[in-house]
């Protein structure tokens, strides 16, 4: 163990692997809190196999495949975004459609690319161990974005999640706000595919509000706690993945479940013990 | 006494359904109206067209405010439509009723808790100022969404059904508390409970894919046979009592 914590500072793809744990966390903790607050995981979970056909296209035309994720995430978001709004079109077979397209898309183009397609694999499974510098900086730009957004305005953002029609009644820009969010929701997710590929993905967004909110019910909170789980997650799995040599993502998706049920657990366990004495008093 | 708002031959509904047709309506200072009528004739769709959530397929919506800041809505939507799981805290809800008033950035926390917990004080569930939606019986959601509507000082309070999900006493505090506030603002309660609502209201307007309105608090058998609005008919009196009339359409079948 104490060799590995060496290994870190020795190593520069292990240190860069770890600022990128700590970046992405930040990130999916504050846009987690949102998505799972609002009830947009299976949205996310949309975005998230449709950015797979902009990787597919970009491999086929020769650009980067991060640039094709981000451009079919975002226009994919924008799409569900526009349909939920219309009655003709129930939201979440809407996010199927695009879900299965998207994948299938990619598929195809990548089928159709001569050759080899390198990187495939990292970005279905991840590769938190090969990020480069360019990557911490553009994940660095993300998450001064995200935190300034959400500083500014929290209070517009939380309203506009729990009551859109009443923020609507307020005069608050509604529409732009849900689609600015939506916007980094997409970038977010797409530059969070290096650290637990996109089979993965999910659980960074999710796993760690929802533990969170076992034993807080504030969304500023929530957010906090989320960011600490996300990057403990990131970071044990990591250690683990690199000791016993097993994909990193897969690791870090187990270490958070394990966190999220040990929670779990402790509260059950001090919900009962508080029920238990308050009952002992009463007799 | 002055015209808050009116609604002047309007035509409205969603996409390429019409709800609501020709309807005329205004409401002025200290009115304090009912909205009746069958589901789906138009109740909420009026509600959304005075917010200005939705805009008139024909005629116009107008506006009368008599100072530049003063808040026109307090809107109490129907509780249905909240995720009672969703992390936020019963002081949070009322601080988002100021809204409009603080813009995006929030404006001065101090002053806004203050003013939030007075208002939580006044409706008796200061106490619950910490907790989160999901801690909440449906009585105390509505009096924190109640606080929420009142903190900016509306002259116009919108009410969509705020008695359902609450017993009888709450229900009996609520409409006591909305003849106090009668005496500041004007209200306008949607409510599928004729019966109860009557006692309270001034004036009663049916809403039935066209919208029947007279300034008036009675309603006489031969208008309500015009209406086809299945409702009560109320007449004031000594003795407090309430006629019961089948409506028309139903009785038929």
């Amino acid at each position: 163990m104490i060799a590995i914590f060496k290994d870190i500072f020795e190593y520069q793809f292990l240190m860069n692997a770890v600022i990128a744990a700590f970046l992405v966390s930040i990130v999916a903790g504050i846009i987690g809190t949102y998505i799972t607050s609002r009830r947009l995981v299976f949205l996310s979970g949309g975005i998230t196999h449709a950015s797979f056909g902009g990787i597919g296209i970009a491999y086929f035309l020769g650009f980067n495949p991060v640039i094709g994720a981000i451009i079919f995430s975002i226009l994919s978001a924008f799409g569900i975004e526009a349909l939920s709004h219309r009655k003709s079109m129930r939201e979440d077979s809407a996010i199927g459609i695009l879900w299965a397209f998207g994948m299938a898309i990619g598929i195809i183009f990548i089928f159709l690319t001569p050759g080899y397609a390198p990187n495939l694999l990292s970005f279905l499974f991840g590769s938190i161990l090969t990020v480069t510098n360019a990557d911490l900086l553009s994940l660095l730009a993300l998450n001064l974005s995200v935190i300034l957004f959400f500083v500014l305005f929290y209070r517009p953002i939380l309203y506009i999640a729990f009551d859109q029609e009443f923020a609507r009644t307020q005069k608050i820009p509604v529409t732009i706000l849900n689609y600015v969010l939506i916007t980094f929701i997409a970038i977010a997710i797409v530059l969070s595919i290096r650290v637990v590929g996109i089979i993965l993905l999910i659980s960074l967004f999710t796993i760690p509000p929802a533990t969170a909110n076992i034993f807080s019910n504030h969304f500023g909170k929530i957010i906090f706690w989320s960011i600490l789980l996300s990057f403990l997650g990131c970071f044990f799995g990591l250690l683990i993945s690199y000791g016993i040599n097993i994909p990193s993502g897969a690791a870090i998706v187990v270490v958070l479940v394990f966190m999220f049920g040990i929670i779990k657990a402790l509260h059950g366990l001090y919900n009962w013990l508080k029920r238990r004495s308050s009952m002992a008093r009463n007799k | 006494m002055s015209k808050i708002l009116d609604v002047v031959n309007v035509t409205a509904g969603y996409g390429s359904d019409v709800i609501l047709k020709d309807i005329n309506f205004e409401v002025i200072d200290n009115d304090f109206i009912g909205v009746i009528g069958p589901n789906g004739g138009g109740k909420t769709t009026l509600l959304k067209l005075l917010l200005g959530e939705i805009n008139p397929f024909q005629g116009h919506v107008n506006f009368y405010p008599s100072s530049k800041d003063e808040t026109l809505f307090g809107y109490l939507p129907q509780v249905s439509t909240i995720d009672r799981e969703f992390p936020i805290k019963v002081i949070d809800i009322v601080l988002s009723g100021l809204m409009h008033r603080n813009g995006l950035f929030g404006g001065n926390k101090n002053i806004n808790r203050k003013k939030a917990l007075e208002i939580l004080s006044t409706a008796g569930v200061e106490h619950l100022w910490n907790y989160s939606v999901g801690e909440l019986s449906g009585g105390q959601l509505q009096r924190v969404f109640l606080c929420r509507a009142l903190i900016s000082q509306p002259r116009l309070l919108i009410l969509d059904e705020p008695n359902t999900y609450v017993d009888n006493k709450f229900e009996k505090e609520l409409y006591e508390l909305l003849r106090e506030l009668n005496k500041r603002m004007a209200i306008i309660m949607v409510s599928h409970d004729v019966g109860t609502i009557t006692s309270y209201v001034k004036t009663i307007a049916c809403v039935n894919r066209h919208l029947h309105y007279h300034r008036s608090n009675k309603i006489t058998p031969e208008q309500l046979a015009a209406y086809e609005c299945p409702i009560q008919i109320i007449s004031h009196g000594k003795i407090p009592h309430t006629v019961l009339l089948d409506h028309r359409k139903e009785a038929k079948v």
